[in-house]
């Protein structure tokens, strides 16, 4: 099945099961998970079902395009399901089938794996699936975002889209996979991916990159100052923080011990942003509660 | 005629390292609370697979016994008026308790004459009692991890779908009615998920192995050490097909059965280019993520491995060739590292440890680094290995490089043995590459130790170095806090200085490692040393008794205290030991007491003291021979040659004497003596307690 295919299923059979389909967040984040219809929605007690695509920029990840597995830049499909489901499993088993794998030909396990992240002060409890030995998908019933409790807990599902089109179509390279029949990946992304790995790890300027991070860190908390907070500015400027972190550390700027102390500068937003959302949707009455309901 | 109850929670994918113990949980929490309600029944077994957690139990009575209960009321002073009838607070006792006013009796409680009833307490019937002890006990298994899910009102290991709870006495025909985490209890489970999804019913169910046998129809294999049988039989033939044996990995074979429900295995061929890495990168590669077993021929890694699959079958290959595809991929990704790794000479992956921080106030690898290499330089010049000098500061310069490789990166599990095999493919000289590849080991309490001398004094400095650096800022291990694994890392020292041997003295060297912080904690990090130095000799088996002895007297050369104790232990409980460590204790009463007065054997009158005296003026000298050339058992002969005078030089001997000179030279005479067995030992420790 195309990496085209693989999305349009996926997307279309998570909106019938009550999921908002939306769109990429149009920022440079790390994971899916940093997408305010993630991180936001996920807190407070509203119900809420979502999918979506995302980009997820991992510089310290890039290859120059030469590793047949690994990218700087990958394709995430994230979906939250608020409150999670009893049968969000075989929920899950029954997206599989839209991609054409049949459960009773193939092995599919949930192995533990729990996720963290320590930027938006988030984690959850869940595993890695494995089809066939392959990890496809994360699964996660998230347990804190933006260091609150969470109540009602929300699934989490992230599939890796680049893996599981390579392993559908049994490409020994990410490069090689079809994006839509005759165009090869590579032939779409693989110039980024020399670029943007010579840029994360030769070319970034990292005193640029430092003073773009404390501006950052400034505004975010000036956006929450006040009566009114502006709760998505704010989170913006959580995720370039992160962004900028992340290339920071990528280019080798980062000792280990100013790495502890730069998460927790991020997560000090994100954490001050959380709790400004919800307190916000608290004075709008949380407006989804009554039926309202993605 | 005797009661069985079957309990099977199904939930979704548990931890594997929290079944094991939460069977056993499970077993002791039911023991403990039927014990408690005074029944007496077979000990409930325990099943588990990824997804269940089964508890069977039979020869269970249909009702809990009957039993009177002595309830305490009120003081008799209170309960009875003078004229010996029943007051109102007697009355209300009698009533609260429902017995009869004649039937309270007066007895003695704990703070005076009290009332009291005796309650018949009838007998439950057994499920009424399950129902009730079944759902505290789950509620009660302590899991490393737990989690809530849904709208988040309840916490367990991982969400619960099914509870059934059957009782009955010839079968199980009577649903044990409670609920966990608001699921109801049932009859009914599901099948193995994908193979036989849909329900199981348990209703009628005789015995263990019909219980057993509906849930092995299903496609579950609920017994964990069936799963592991099969497992291995079945490892057992895909590896001898192909001529080859699986490598032994008990841990793995661990994990793999406790993660699925049904055990299955693949075998898959690797493509054999990637035979040319290095074996720890393939068998790492195929472990780490993927959890296969290695097979190999001749010792040697073969060109196939076996992954665990949940299900018996693989009816189209799939389950094979997605194994193969992965392991490919990760090899291929290995494969990618391991050749940008060698593009890049260790000496600059070792300039990048400037930036990576050792710890806070301790500065960088880069740091540790330099310090090491001076260390490692002292110790081997210290025990006479000055040529070494080169290879072993080359080894300590590049010691950490490994930590910025691309490889290490990916498996910090390979540290040490990829900087090993780079210096190898660098041109590195054999002490160095062998000495970087062995600087972690031993890797525990059992591991082995280095082979090469350049590997033991590497690992020796790397690791004092450690120590001191964070005793010198306090990080020193309490209780159960040992963060950075201090304890592991001296009990690693003491293991090489022991065991390869060297004969370094641990406190001299312990100082050297402390003066680049100044000597702070150096006393603190002598007695961590010491104290590891006598788990060390109690491991090798030595009596705490035998080791507190050496100790007392020397410590730091782990190898020579190992063997002396080992002469001691085996005269310890002779006759003539005995009496010497009794004779030896008063030596040290009176010298701690008195004072070590002056050697002054012509002073001496008595034909005891004065024997004694020759007996001990040439031995000094005698002992100082024997150790030297580590003859402790002839050694420990000597010593032992002064149980009889010591005896007779107390049966006729007053030490404490009016003539103030003659007391000090019988002083003087019993502290010479305490300074020739603490050469050796205090065997004063090994008196009997009388």
């Amino acid at each position: 099945m195309e990496l085209q295919a693989v999305i349009l299923n996926l997307l279309r059979f998570w909106g019938e099961q009550g999921c908002l389909v939306q769109q990429p967040y149009d920022m440079e984040v790390g994971a899916g998970t940093m997408h305010p219809e993630t991180f936001l929605r996920v807190l407070g007690p509203e119900p809420y079902r979502v999918a979506y695509v995302q980009p997820s920029r991992r510089p310290a990840d890039a290859r120059f395009g030469e590793n047949p597995f690994r990218l700087g830049k990958h394709l995430q499909l994230q979906v939250i399901l608020k409150p999670s489901p009893a049968d969000v499993q075989e929920l899950y088993l029954r997206s599989l089938q839209v991609l054409g794998i049949d459960p009773a030909v193939h092995d599919v396990r949930f192995e533990e794996d729990n996720w963290e992240s320590p930027t938006l002060g988030a984690w959850g409890v869940g595993w890695q699936v494995l089809l066939d030995g392959m990890e496809i998908t994360q699964f996660t019933y998230f347990q804190q975002a933006g260091g609150l409790d969470l109540k009602p807990i929300s699934a989490e599902i992230t599939y890796g889209l680049e893996r599981i089109a390579m392993f559908l179509q049994r490409k020994t390279s990410i490069y090689e996979v079809e994006w839509v029949s005759g165009v090869p990946y590579g032939a779409v992304r693989h110039r980024d991916e020399v670029e943007l790995s010579r840029y994360a790890f030769q070319q970034a300027d990292v005193s640029m990159l430092r003073r773009h991070f404390e501006d950052w860190e400034r505004e975010g908390f000036r956006c929450l100052e006040g009566d009114d907070p502006l709760v998505i500015p704010a989170l913006e400027a959580a995720l370039k923080m992160s962004h900028l972190f992340n290339l920071l550390d990528a280019r080798g700027a980062v000792s280990t011990t100013e790495r502890v102390a730069m998460i927790a500068r991020v997560r000090k937003l994100a954490v001050a942003t959380a709790k400004a959302y919800v307190e916000q949707r608290k004075r709008a009455g949380f407006p989804l509660l009554s039926g309202g309901a993605a | 005629m005797s009661g069985k109850f079957l309990f099977e929670l199904l939930c979704e994918e548990i931890p594997a390292n929290a079944l094991p113990e939460a069977r056993e949980q499970l077993v002791a929490g039911l023991a403990a609370k039927l014990d408690e309600a005074g029944v007496t029944a077979s000990r409930p077994l325990g099943f588990s697979t990824s997804r269940r957690l089964a508890l069977w139990v039979e020869g269970l009575p249909a009702e809990t016994p009957a039993r009177v209960e002595e309830v305490f009321g009120p003081p008799a002073s209170v309960a009875f008026a003078p004229d010996g009838s029943l007051t109102r607070a007697g009355e209300g006792f009698a009533r609260a308790q429902g017995v009869a006013p004649s039937e309270l009796q007066v007895v003695e409680g704990p703070k005076g004459k009290v009332v009291a009833a005796k309650k018949h307490v009838p007998g439950r019937a057994l499920p009424e009692l399950l129902a009730e002890i079944v759902p505290a006990v789950v509620s009660s298994l302590h899991f490393p991890k737990t989690m809530r899910w849904g709208e988040g009102q309840y916490v367990f290991v991982r969400p619960v779908h099914r509870v059934v709870a059957l009782w009955g006495l010839d079968s199980l025909d009577q649903v044990v009615g409670f609920s966990i985490f608001g699921v109801p209890s049932g009859a009914a489970t599901l099948g193995h998920r994908v193979t036989h999804p849909g329900e199981v019913l348990l209703s009628g169910v005789r015995d263990l192995e019909g219980y057993l046998q509906r849930l092995r129809q299903a496609g579950v294999e609920l017994d964990p050490s069936r799963r592991r049988a099969l497992f291995r039989q079945k490892a057992g033939e895909l590896a001898s097909e192909v001529g080859c044996q699986v490598r032994p990995d008990p841990a793995l074979e661990e994990e793999h059965v406790e993660l699925v429900e049904f055990p299955g295995l693949v075998r898959g061929e690797l493509d054999s280019a990637w035979l040319s890495l290095p074996e720890e990168v393939i068998v790492t590669t195929l472990r780490h993520h993927q959890k296969c077993l290695v097979l190999e021929k001749d010792g040697r890694v073969a060109p196939y491995f076996l992954a665990v699959c949940d299900r018996p079958d693989d009816p189209q290959g799939h389950v094979r060739q997605g194994n193969e595809w992965v392991a490919g991929a990760r090899l291929s990704d290995a494969h990618f590292f391991f050749h940008q790794d060698l593009q890049n000479p260790l000496e600059a992956m070792a300039e990048k440890l400037t930036r990576v921080a050792f710890h806070a106030k301790l500065g960088s690898y880069a740091d540790k680094a330099k310090r090491v290499e001076a260390l490692v330089v002292q110790l081997a010049e210290a025990l006479g290995f000055a040529e070494l000098r080169g290879p072993l500061q080359t080894a300590a310069r590049l010691a950490k490089a490994d930590l910025a490789s691309h490889m290490v990166g990916e498996f910090p599990e390979l540290q040490g043995v990829m900087g090993g095999i780079y210096a190898q493919k660098q041109g590195h000289a054999p002490e160095v590459w062998q000495a970087i590849a062995e600087q972690y080991l031993p890797a525990g309490q059992e591991g082995a130790i280095p082979k090469s001398l350049t590997g033991a004094l590497l690992g020796v400095a790397d690791r004092l170095d450690t120590l001191a650096a964070l005793f010198s800022v306090g990080e020193i291990p309490t209780g159960s806090k040992d963060p950075f694994a201090l304890r592991r890392h001296a009990l690693s020292v003491v293991r090489i200085c022991g065991e390869f041997p060297l004969s370094l003295s641990l406190p001299e060297a312990a100082s050297w490692a402390a003066a680049p912080f100044g000597g702070a904690g150096v006393t603190e990090l002598a007695g961590f040393l010491r104290e590891r130095e006598r788990f060390f000799l109690e491991s090798k088996g030595l009596p705490g008794p035998v080791a507190d002895a050496v100790l007392s007297a020397r410590w730091g050369m782990p190898a020579d205290e190992l063997a002396l104790g080992q002469a001691l232990a085996s005269l310890w409980q002779t006759p003539q030991f005995v009496q010497l460590a009794t004779a030896f204790k008063r030596v040290r009463n009176m010298v701690g007491k008195e004072g070590e007065g002056t050697w002054a054997p012509e002073r001496l009158l008595e034909d005891a003291e004065k024997a004694l005296a020759n007996q001990v003026a040439g031995m000094e000298e005698e002992l100082g021979r024997l150790a030297t050339a580590k003859a402790w058992g002839q050694a420990l002969a000597l010593l032992a040659g002064l149980a009889e005078p010591l005896d007779r030089f107390f049966t006729d001997v007053l030490v404490m004497c009016p003539d103030v000179e003659l007391r000090q030279a019988r002083l003087g005479l019993l502290a010479k003596i305490q300074r020739l067995f603490l050469q050796l030992a205090d065997v004063s420790k090994l008196q009997v307690a009388s």
